[in-house]
């Protein structure tokens, strides 16, 4: 009692800033035990959960793999899957046990093909996430719309066609994406006719994306892209150019002839090199024709293709543009001479008429 | 008649089990790791007779696995490998390791067990 009666007595009689820092003290040191037991408390939450949720896991699996085994050789489902359909109809209203039950199914998905991959499908109808993923587009939010999409797409499933569609004018990208990815998985190069009326940008990354899914699959014959060759949107354009480049469209010279003339720079230069790619020689001479009409961009594009595909009889041309006004033009045109003709560019390195041209002379001379 | 031991080397837990129950189904005798490391405690503990391995795996890849059992443990034991795709360089340097065969993901189990017999006999 006596102890006590002191610290109140030297808390009383102390000056008001030690005052201030015992007040400090005490409210820190219950803020750090009040905090310490509320770790305490989350951590041994997150691990009860972390172990339900593993043991649902094996559980699910478990009852997984027999549901994929116990069927017949003729497809139709028996009484052991009836039983394991209801089991799992009664967990996926549990949305801790639904995120489990589509996260196991979506990785055995992704591993096997065939009838195993047709049961898994099926068992995503039977079991009611299907009704699940179509509810989260009917979702206020966008992000569980794109999520709802996106599952769709991972089961593969085709027959939410006509409720996705819709979602491919929805005013934020990542849904659109989304949609767009949805198309090219379920319908390949069929998908891409959102293309015909896009109006928003296709951004360089949705680009990349719906390319890398194009590719996985066996079949490559694709349709016919001149339509969006034409197209008024500029990032559908150089997404057709892309096609025409990956998938050789030689059926789409005229087009992408039209295309030289096109407003837009990028597109120009993007075009140059899609018809060397596609028609060498030829499009090297077409270009060289009409080399003065082209821009700048342009030209510095078509002389670094020329270095890839020059021949000794291109050799009065790139004289005409040794000293060219542009630095690159020059710089390439040196190097493509010095490629065919050594001892003309020797010649030209010791003429007293370059001594304006020594420094790119001597640099080309070096490489 | 003593029952072919396969190591399935695969972090993904689900696949593992349908594996393992396809397996032992068609008698064979199965032992699960479920990365690198597991595999090879499993093949130096269990010499088996043929090992799957997936190729990305946590701490120990199937590469540095299949480079284990050829260039240190010196066994010729038959490797099945499971690749992804995108990972066909990686399928390459496995073969250079001494893989034996590969099938890349997604893949069908009843062709794992066509591949798995022909390894076998």
């Amino acid at each position: 009692m006596a102890t006590y009666q002191y610290f109140i007595d030297y808390f009383n009689e102390a000056p008001s800033l030690i005052k201030l820092a015992w007040v400090t003290i005490c409210i820190l040191f219950t803020a750090i035990v009040i905090l310490t037991i509320y770790l305490k408390l989350i951590r041994t939450a997150l691990r009860k959960k972390n172990t339900e949720s593993a043991k649902f896991k094996a559980e699910y699996e478990a009852t997984l793999i027999e549901y994929l085994y116990s069927g017949s050789e003729n497809g139709d489902i028996n009484d052991l899957q009836i039983a394991t359909i209801e089991k799992l109809k009664t967990s996926v209203h549990i949305k801790s046990k639904r995120k489990i039950i589509i996260s196991i199914l979506y990785n055995l998905m992704n591993e096997v093909s065939g009838e195993m991959s047709d049961s898994i499908k099926t068992l995503y109808f039977k079991t009611g996430l299907y009704n699940y993923a179509l509810s989260r587009l009917e979702n206020k939010n966008w992000y569980i719309i794109a999520k709802g999409i996106g599952e769709l797409t991972r089961f593969k499933i085709e027959e939410a066609h006509d409720l996705v569609v819709p979602f491919i004018k929805h005013p934020r990208h990542e849904v659109r994406k989304e949609t767009q990815l949805y198309m090219v998985n379920m319908f390949r190069f069929n998908g891409l006719t959102f293309l015909n009326d896009l109006k928003e940008p296709l951004s360089e990354w949705a680009q990349v994306q719906l390319l890398e899914t194009l590719q996985k699959f066996d079949d490559q014959q694709i349709c016919d892209i001149k339509p969006w060759l034409k197209s008024t949107n500029n990032s559908v354009v150089l997404f057709a150019l892309k096609l025409a480049k990956i998938y050789n469209q030689f059926e789409t010279k005229d087009t992408l002839m039209e295309l030289l003339s096109h407003p837009i720079k990028e597109i120009r230069v993007k075009v140059i090199r899609v018809l060397t790619n596609l028609y060498g020689i030829e499009a090297k001479e077409m270009l060289k024709a009409n080399f003065n009409e082209l821009s700048l961009e342009e030209q510095i594009s078509f002389f670094g293709l020329l270095e890839k595909l020059v021949v000794p009889s291109d050799e009065p041309f790139i004289e005409k543009h040794l000293f060219h006004k542009n630095f690159e033009i020059q710089l390439l045109a040196l190097k493509i001479l010095k490629s065919i003709n050594l001892d003309k560019f020797m010649g030209l390195s010791k003429s007293p008429k370059n001594k304006s041209n020594k420094k790119i002379l001597k640099f080309v001379t070096n490489i | 008649m003593s029952k072919n031991k396969i190591v399935l080397a695969e972090d993904n837990s689900t696949l593992s089990l349908l594996l393992k129950f396809r397996l032992e189904k068609e008698g064979y005798d199965l032992f699960i790791a479920k990365d690198g490391r597991e595999a090879i405690d499993l093949i130096e503990k269990e010499t088996p007779d043929l090992i799957l391995t997936d190729i990305m795996m946590p701490f120990v890849s199937g590469l540095e696995v299949i480079s284990h059992l050829r260039l240190k443990l010196d066994l010729d034991t038959p490797i099945i490998v499971f690749s992804s795709a995108g990972q066909e360089e990686m399928v390459i340097k496995a073969f250079n390791l001494g893989a034996n065969d590969f099938m890349g993901k997604p893949f069908s189990p009843n062709e794992l067990i066509i591949r798995v017999k022909r390894l076998l006999n």
